[in-house]
């Protein structure tokens, strides 16, 4: 009995051990083309193998009885399947789909600019915003090397596709900032108040946004702060215009910044051509702290504060009848206030709460006239977003802006009063739905009621993209976009409502190989135009909203960082056809700040040798029109084109000092943004004038920027302008 | 009584590890082995999908997720030309990082791979990524140090950074010779924990300083 006993378990056991299964097949995407090198393996052993370059692959295994067989390959869904292993050849073919991701799915690009994080379709970069020569260091100065914008000389600020500045709005890590330049005299050029090295990403909407931005007619801003800093630093930078001490303290989880800056302009001043006559050259000191906090595993806390109090004196001509010339005075304080918190509450749930807090006041004096005016406002926002699956997204939330507007006005023989506060409560929401990889679609709605204007409105938006070929696509936006009339109007009456601009937006986008082409068609319809009747300006009859207009264009963008070797350059080109009837327009007209052809060539170039980065911006702007009142035809005057050539060369001298110089308009191009005129005729029954020109033909900048570490070798690469 | 069982449950449990230990240090042992006859972004892919099944296995393990994102980090380094290729190997090579995070937060190696990893990302464009990667490179390699200061591969890639920085920072690359030829003349006192536990990086700096020659 023993030994058959023995027999069988021998052969039993024998028959484990040398029966193999050998599993064979070939693995393929759904269009059945071969996926080599995937990953063929029975789960829970050893066993497994790679399919070769044909997607074929052969795996054998001693193991017997059921198993599951895994295949999987990157980018795409893995397989499973069962098997029975009996010793036999089996035979499997494997089809696998390509899974879903966001960050390789089409986006919506219509109207939008993204820059940041490590997504190959940028097209702009956080450090574009800055290497930009002619941005003079300046978040807006480089955006307006974009298509869609307008550069406007005697402001610059933002006018993009052929809306006013006051229609673009901008925001920080999600709130709002309320005071978002410097003040500036009448006819002269401002810069926004933030620094451009607190930012890590921005995206510039130029049209189309999402749901849960309202409270601009034209476009949004969004600019995200910095995340954790690295390590300790020390940073001074000293420029001709000013100096700037800035520390950085690291701690478990957080981080702070403090920093000082001092800006004056009179020796500058002083030691170049200015084509006015400043008495007190523009003088500035701001504090700043930021601080970071790491919050739980994927919350981040932020918190940013600044105080900022400048002042200059303008000698100004006077143009009016019998006048002489005057200073201009003008002393800024603002103080600004920014938290947020982002995180994720649970695997499907994000959210992200932000505030706000502005409290500016600019004091003017000139000729025999003081006004003072405040802005306090505020901004409260939280924002959920729930992914139902990696396809299905819903967005919504809720925010309160408040704001209060006081003017006060003291003249000789007058003095006035005036403020007004407006409360407006706005709720959104927003799905976001991909029916495949190639398609995707963005619903939301908006609802906005204000207090003061006791209006309550809805702005529905839309839009969508879908996916030509691997790199690229084609987008589509529609939308409605409502806005508070600007203060000026709301310090008078509050029997206006808000003002709406629908916009049509389509484009086109191809990227390939570090080589963009982006071409935007757009319409914008304007409609409930705050107009004046002509009544006098504090009676609330005197404003209607019977105002209307529209803006459309062609936007175009070439951006190459492939073709020369460590240069890098782009081309903006648009198209811009707008006219209005707004404010004090007798009739429909084309509006001064539109100019019909705008271009712009960014060119970047790193010298290895030399270490240095060279850069130079090519701008042109076609005429733009003002009015002359002298004359019967309404804005029927053309200034001059706008052109300017600006260079700039980082030279990195040691590794933690770099120099740095710029020189704007080389070429010494006249610009002059047409002419100011008298408010009353003279005896001859002329409007007298005067040229307004650019505060100087030309800009120079040099600076030194050093950064102290504890190890001693980082560096401000990141300020190279 | 309760002793006895004790201790039988103790001697089972560890009999059975024991007994499935010899497999995973076998398969792991042969595995690596295999890296010598990788040349190619495909050798590197087929390794990786080994790893990738071990760790399914052997779900306690960190080293087996190691090699995997590792494999995926010479990948990106082999690929030629396509970005997005390069940038999809190291979307892999990212989740496997954070896995070893989780799995062993306290392991030098890790973050030295995590070094390794950043400077992938700066590779793939040092224009634009060249600031931010190569301060997230520096900070993982800081950590990695702090943890273990005699860790080779992490001296090494400090060293590589530097030297690739220097042409950048007005610095002659040569003055890290002395650097290169200490860390490779003690490398080998470096003794790693076991035979599958990291041991590469002495090609390199054997690479490093035959350049200084």
């Amino acid at each position: 009995m023993k030994p058959i006993y023995f027999y069988i378990l021998f052969s039993l056991i024998n028959l484990q051990a040398f029966s193999q299964t050998v599993i064979t097949g070939k693995v393929t995407q759904e269009q059945g083309e071969a996926l080599p090198g995937a990953n063929v393996y029975l789960i829970g052993t050893y066993d497994g193998t790679s399919g070769n370059e044909n997607g074929h692959f052969i795996l054998k295994t001693k193991k017997t009885g059921t198993f599951d067989l895994r295949v999987e390959f990157m980018g795409y869904e893995p397989a499973v399947q069962k098997l029975e292993l009996k010793g036999d050849t089996i035979r499997v073919n494997v089809q696998l789909k390509e899974a879903f991701n966001q960050l390789t799915a089409v986006t919506i690009t219509a109207g939008t600019f993204e820059a940041g994080d490590k997504k190959q379709a940028v097209i702009i970069t956080p450090m574009d915003m800055v290497t930009t020569a002619g941005a003079k260091g300046d978040v807006y100065g480089a955006l307006q090397s974009l298509p869609g914008t307008t550069t406007n000389g005697e402001s610059g600020r933002l006018f993009v596709k052929g809306g006013d500045s006051e229609e673009s709005q901008t925001y920080i890590d999600g709130s709002l900032v309320y005071v978002p330049y410097n003040s500036s005299a009448p006819n002269l050029s401002t810069r926004g108040r933030f620094n451009p090295f607190m930012f890590k990403g921005t995206i510039f909407s130029t049209g189309g946004y999402s749901a849960e931005y309202g409270q601009a007619l034209s476009s949004v801003l969004l600019l995200n702060t910095n995340d954790m800093p690295a390590e300790d630093q020390l940073d001074l930078s000293v420029l001709s215009i000013g100096t700037e001490v800035a520390g950085t303290k690291l701690w478990k989880n957080g981080a702070a910044t403090g920093s000082l800056t001092y800006n004056n302009l009179a020796p500058y001043m002083s030691m170049t051509a200015q084509n006015y006559n400043w008495i007190h050259a523009p003088e500035s000191a701001t504090g700043a702290l930021s601080v970071r906090q790491k919050t739980g595993k994927t919350g981040m806390f932020k918190f940013y504060t600044s105080f900022n109090k400048d002042a200059f004196t303008i000698n100004q001509e006077n143009i009016e009848p019998g006048g002489s010339s005057f200073d201009y005075h003008l002393a800024n304080e603002n103080y600004f206030m920014n938290a947020s918190w982002n995180g994720h509450l649970g695997e499907k749930l994000a959210m992200n709460s932000a505030a706000s807090f502005t409290n500016n006041y600019d004091d003017i004096r000139y000729d025999q006239t003081t006004i003072g005016k405040r802005i306090i406002g505020a901004h409260l926002k939280n924002s959920i977003n729930y992914l139902f699956t990696e396809k299905f997204s819903l967005k919504f939330g809720g925010e309160f802006f408040t704001k209060t507007y006081s003017q006060n006005v003291i003249m000789p023989t007058e003095t006035h009063d005036n403020n007004f506060t407006n409360n407006t409560i706005a709720g959104f929401t927003e799905v976001q739905v991909y029916a495949s990889s190639k398609f995707v679609t963005r619903i939301g709605a908006r609802v906005e009621y204000s207090d003061y204007l006791k209006s309550l409105n809805l702005s529905p938006r839309l839009s969508t993209a879908y996916k030509v070929t691997e790199n690229s696509q084609f987008s589509l936006a529609y939308g409605w976009f409502n806005q508070n009339p600007v203060d000026d109007y709301l310090l008078y009456t509050n029997r206006i409502n808000p003002e709406r601009a629908d916009h049509y937006t389509f484009s086109y986008q191809s990227s390939v190989n570090n080589r963009t082409l982006r071409i935007e068609l757009y319409y914008k319809d304007y409609k409930n135009l705050v107009k004046t009747n002509g009544g006098e300006f504090y009676l609330p009859t005197s404003y209607t909203n019977l105002g209307s207009g529209y803006a459309k264009g062609l936007d175009l963008f070439w951006r190459d960082s492939k073709t020369i070797k460590n240069g890098d350059y782009w081309i903006s080109y648009s198209y811009l056809d707008t006219k209005r009837d707004y404010r004090n327009f007798p009739e429909t007209a084309i509006p001064t700040f539109a100019s019909t052809h705008n271009f712009s060539v960014v060119y970047k170039h790193w010298l290895n040798g030399l270490r240095s980065l060279v850069g130079a911006n090519f701008k042109y702007s076609s005429p733009r029109v003002y009015n002359d009142p002298n004359s019967p035809i309404f804005n029927g005057e053309r200034m001059l084109p706008y052109r300017s050539l600006d260079l700039s060369w980082s030279f990195l001298y040691r590794k933690n000092i770099i120099l740095y110089g710029a020189v704007t308009n080389v070429m010494g191009f006249k610009n002059e943004f047409g002419r100011r005129y008298a408010s009353t005729s003279d005896v001859n029954g002329t409007y007298q004038s005067a040229a307004i020109q650019p505060s100087s033909n030309r800009f120079y900048v040099i600076a030194c920027f050093i950064t102290l570490t504890r190890k001693g070798n980082a560096n401000q690469l990141d300020k190279i302008e | 009584m309760k002793k006895i069982t004790l201790s039988l449950a103790v001697l089972f449990v560890s009999l059975v590890s024991m007994a499935q230990k010899p497999e995973f240090l076998q398969t792991m042992g042969e595995t690596l082995g295999q890296f010598s006859t990788c040349k190619n972004a495909a050798d590197f892919q087929a390794l990786g999908n080994k790893f990738q099944m071990i760790a399914d296995v052997e779900k306690a393990e960190w080293l087996p997720v190691y090699y995997q994102s590792y494999c995926y980090i010479i990948m990106s380094f082999l690929e030629p030309t396509d970005a997005t290729k390069k940038d999809s190997y190291l979307d892999v090579a990212e989740k496997s990082i954070a896995k070893l995070i989780e799995l062993v937060p306290n392991e030098s190696e890790v973050y030295a791979l995590q070094s390794f990893y950043f400077i992938g990302r700066l590779v793939v464009n040092p224009m634009e990524r060249g600031q931010e990667f190569s301060g997230l490179s520096g900070q993982a390699v800081g950590k990695s140090l702090a943890i273990d200061p005699a860790n080779p591969r992490a001296k090494l890639l400090k060293l590589q950074g530097d030297i690739g920085a220097a042409p950048y920072m007005g610095l002659d690359p040569k003055s890290f010779c002395p650097q290169a030829k200490e860390l490779l003349a003690n490398w080998d006192n470096f003794k790693p924990k076991s035979s599958i536990h990291p041991a590469w990086g002495k090609d390199q700096a054997e690479g490093i300083v035959k350049g200084c020659q």
